[in-house]
């Protein structure tokens, strides 16, 4: 190994498709990216996403690699590709790009769990510590510490996701995945708030009535924005009580939100108001890479190349669409 | 008055009602909550945590007595239970073995009779047991539902299973054993095995669990 390891890492579980160099010193160098976006009013099709990924694969690595100044493949010390979990045909395509480019180099390749990945570019990011963790995405929505070895799962979702909420309730009205960003808009014209279920149930959300309520309320004819505006608030609020329970609970000193959905800025404006009580700092990863990037899968692929952790070889490089994020060894981690 | 723990959503405070020590119970507004959920949820869980906690009491669970309830200002006035939270005395470094053991099964009795009467805590943290005088003191009952479902009652065991594991990771597996046990006790095996069985259909569903 160098002195200064550099790693390249690739993210294809879902929509996004992406590429990025990261070094020991430097942090993120590059992140090229290419996002697959469905027809209006639907959501993501695993096999058309697939197939944008595929066209899209080599000009995006071939970006990263570029920007970074890099001599192809010599200036890496590994290729890290995001195993899981994810969708399998979007999963396959970063997989086989990765082994591509390992066989083709020599280079050792390292697998990386994409949760882990949101996780630890935002310590990156922000400098977060020894973080109390709120995952908020299209495919987590989970409070987290880090404890003997793991990220332990201290609350989470028991049915929908923070971001499927929103992109359903976004497609309902006709809007395309993901829908963050518009349903936000749209709710910051509104103060009239709807009545819908509020329901933690210990540490755990479910947010499947709120969803079934809001589609009731847009069929029935509420303007959208206040149906949004409300989703919003509810939500919002029923994640904020559980976080702030496990902070009351860990008493951490640093509340991390990393993941899509942590964009959100009336999201994070709770989040403050409730950590003030509590005298912790709220750190917000930065909004160009709260969605799925390749700096996340390049620098916990770097974390985890660091601590020995690579593949023996592409035999062992497969992809796994289920992949809880409590069960991923961290052993750069104390 | 002195404040002796800021929970999430109420803030307790240690003082005194007719002459005994008491427990104030305040469910602050929450700023970051718009102001009219904020308080119809106040009010709601106060009024809601005050009939289970009487209900509890009359199904020989050991909870505080309620010594004062007003909904309106979110406030509940309750004996102070002398003692410690389990989760200190579980974090004990000379914790052994044996007494994890004894206080799972415990905790596993007062459980199954709760259960019994129809009654989740909805928030069985080890933070909400008081270790004192003897025996096991429940508290915190402000997220307690009536239920006879199994899936409630499995939806209880995990978040014990879920805390210890997270937070007390030593010995959350003997803890975890005996409380089980501790719990056929009063329930029976079948009704044990049934929920321990949903449980772990619970954690299958959950996001990304891997299927066995």
């Amino acid at each position: 190994m160098r002195g200064n390891l550099r790693v390249l890492g690739i993210e294809s579980t879902a929509h996004t498709f992406s590429a990025s160099v990261v070094g020991e010193r430097e942090g993120v160098i590059t992140n090229a990216k290419d996002v697959y976006l469905p027809p209006e009013g639907s959501g993501i099709h695993p096999a058309e996403a697939a197939d944008h990924h595929l066209s899209v694969a080599a000009r995006v690595v071939r970006e990263a690699l570029d920007e970074a100044g890099a001599q192809g493949l010599d200036d890496v010390d590994a290729v890290a590709y995001s195993m899981g979990p994810g969708l399998g045909p979007c999963l396959r395509v970063g997989a086989v790009t990765a082994r591509a480019l390992s066989l083709a180099s020599g280079k050792p390749l390292v697998a990386v769990n994409h949760a882990v990945g949101h996780i630890e570019l935002g310590c990156l990011l922000t400098g977060a510590r020894a973080p109390l963790v709120l995952l908020i995405s299209g495919g987590h929505t989970m409070v987290l510490a880090h404890s003997n070895g793991v990220w332990r799962v201290l609350g989470e979702t028991l049915d929908l996701t923070l971001g499927q909420l929103l992109d359903q309730i976004g497609r309902h009205v006709g809007f395309a995945s993901p829908c963050g960003r518009r349903i936000e808009e749209a709710a910051a014209r509104s103060s009239r708030y709807l009545r819908l279920p509020y329901t933690v149930k210990g540490n755990d959300v479910s947010f499947s009535g709120v969803l079934t309520a809001a589609k009731r309320l847009v069929d029935g004819g509420a303007p959208p924005e206040d149906v949004f505006y409300s989703v919003q608030e509810t939500a919002f609020a029923i994640t904020t009580e559980v976080t702030e329970r496990a902070l009351a609970f860990t008493g951490a000193r640093e509340l991390l939100v990393v993941g899509g959905v942590a964009a959100n800025r009336r999201l994070s404006e709770m989040l403050r108001k409730m950590a003030e009580r509590h005298e912790a700092s709220v750190m917000v990863v930065p909004p160009q890479f709260s969605g799925d990037c390749g700096a996340q899968i390049a620098w916990t692929g770097l974390l985890a190349y660091r601590a020995g952790e690579s593949l023996a070889g592409v035999a062992e490089s497969v992809v796994r669409q289920s992949w809880r994020l409590d069960t991923v060894r961290t052993p750069w981690r104390a | 008055m002195e404040l002796i723990y800021r929970g999430a959503e109420a803030d307790v405070f240690k003082g005194g009602w007719c002459d005994r020590p008491a427990v104030y119970k305040v469910r602050k507004p929450l700023t970051y909550r718009l102001p009219e959920l904020d308080g119809l949820i106040r009010s709601q869980r106060t009024s809601h945590e005050a009939q289970i906690i009487h209900q509890s009491r009359g199904a020989g669970v050991p909870a505080p007595w309620l010594y004062y309830v007003s909904p309106e200002e979110a406030l509940l006035v309750m004996e102070f239970v002398e003692g410690e939270r389990l989760k200190t005395v579980l974090m004990d470094p000379a914790m052994t073995g044996r007494r994890a053991r004894e206080l799972g099964a415990e905790f596993g009795r007062d459980i199954a009779r709760l259960h019994a009467a129809g009654i989740m805590h909805g928030d069985l943290t080890t933070s909400n047991v008081i270790v004192g005088g003897g025996r096991l003191t429940l508290i915190d009952f402000g997220l307690a539902i009536r239920s006879q479902r199994l899936e409630d009652q499995a939806v209880d065991l995990r978040l014990i299973k879920e805390t210890v594991t997270g937070a007390h990771n030593g010995v959350s597996k003997p803890f975890m054993r005996s409380l089980l046990a501790g719990y056929s006790e009063v329930l029976g095996g079948t009704r044990t095995a049934a929920a321990a069985r949903k449980l772990a259909e619970i954690e299958r569903r959950g996001r990304y669990a891997r299927v066995e």
